[in-house]
């Protein structure tokens, strides 16, 4: 028999151009897991997380979203995760309700439905600074299984991992408290293996 | 690439550039009001005004848009003719109101204008969109070529005075230069 592939799968992934560089990692992240890498330098934080989004493609080494290569199917990996950026959005109410249109059109999703949505989450992340909350709303709206987190703010962590669900959380970080907060057990605090 | 994504895309920059896209709108009007007779104002002054709005979708500029695109389940390619769309509307709505100024001044041939500089702004705007996902050097050597594109197109018509000549140079230009844009976007790593 068979078993299930991780929903993540990094094997000794690099990313690398002239300037940055990141890498290489080596982790799992099975569905509904919660997982807090960290890694040396918030350069390497962000970059690590859009690979694993399927938004940057790894130089070297492999990336398996859900049993989908991003380098060649990109499109069925962003499908399946979803990345909430590290810079907050500065955006008013109308802004903010045009950009959760806009993430509707893009993922093809219902628009009533995605602003029912986006309205339920924002009254569950009420107490989230609202230019943090955006940026995750309208990841989760696309109802991704797995969410991956740049440096997401440790002050936040209840509110972030109660809004995800059962969706799988990997988040990375430049400080090793921080990503103790958001996945507490030392299974799932992984290191990455240093170049 | 669906039309709604398409019109999602178009409506979503043009609503976030709409200051931009006001001023090329004005600038436009006023130019085609005072300048003297000739197709050399409106083509340069709208390949310009063209130019300017592929650039205006930098990324950086709108950081939640680039943010929601990049990590959008399209293909480069989709997304690059939806991200076209958006200077080539603004430079398009420059060119009209290039035109309806003309026509207000009582030029003639207003029309034949509007299709030779339509036709000379659309292929320099996409080609400068290349230059929008490159830094330094690439980047000025795109805008460079799209500015080469409208000095190219103005010196066929004013040689052959072939109004063929001119689209069908252009057509050619404009397709390649959306083919490479969208081969570009999908291999463009935003780091």
């Amino acid at each position: 028999m068979l078993l299930p592939m991780p929903l993540l799968r990094m094997r000794e992934a690099t990313f690398g151009t002239g300037e940055a560089c990141a890498g290489p990692v080596t982790l799992d992240v099975e569905r509904g897991e919660r997982a807090a890498l960290h890694v040396s330098s918030a350069r390497e934080a962000a970059i690590v997380a859009a690979m694993a989004a399927a938004v940057v493609k790894a130089s070297s080494g492999c990336v398996l979203i859900a049993d989908y290569d991003p380098h060649v199917q990109s499109v069925a990996c962003k499908r399946v995760a979803a990345l909430v950026p590290h810079e907050p959005f500065t955006l008013n109410d109308d802004e903010f309700a045009r950009y959760i249109e806009y993430r509707a059109e893009l993922w093809k999703l219902e628009p009533r439905r995605a602003r029912a949505y986006a309205a339920e989450l924002r009254r569950q992340l009420a107490d989230m600074h609202e230019a943090l909350a955006y940026p995750l709303i309208g990841a989760l709206i696309g109802m991704p299984k797995l969410l991956v987190l740049d440096r997401p703010q440790p002050v936040y962590a209840q509110q972030v991992l109660a809004a995800a669900g059962e969706c799988a959380v990997l988040s990375t970080h430049d400080d090793a408290a921080a990503a103790r907060v958001f996945a507490p057990k030392a299974l799932h605090f992984l290191k990455a293996v240093e170049s | 690439m669906t039309t709604r994504i398409a019109l999602a895309v178009l409506h979503a920059r043009l609503y976030a550039q709409r200051r931009i896209v006001v001023y090329a709108c004005v600038a436009a009007f006023l130019a085609g009001f005072v300048q003297p007779d000739g197709l050399a104002a409106p083509l340069f002054l709208c390949s310009l005004l063209g130019i300017t709005t592929a650039l205006a979708q930098s990324p950086g500029l709108h950081p939640h848009l680039d943010s929601c695109e990049q990590s959008a389940p399209l293909f480069g390619r989709h997304l690059a003719r939806a991200k076209a769309l958006v200077p080539c509307a603004a430079a398009t709505l420059a060119v009209g109101v290039y035109a309806v100024a003309e026509a207000l001044r009582g030029t003639p041939d207003v029309a034949m204008t509007f299709v030779l500089v339509l036709g000379a702004v659309v292929p320099a705007t996409l080609v400068a969109l290349s230059a929008t996902i490159r830094r330094g050097a690439p980047r000025v050597l795109y805008v460079a070529f799209a500015a080469c594109v409208a000095i190219a197109a103005y010196a066929l018509v004013s040689r052959t005075h072939s109004l063929i000549a001119e689209l069908s140079l252009c057509a050619i230009v404009a397709f390649v230069a959306l083919r490479q844009y969208g081969e570009a976007l999908g291999r463009y790593d935003p780091i």
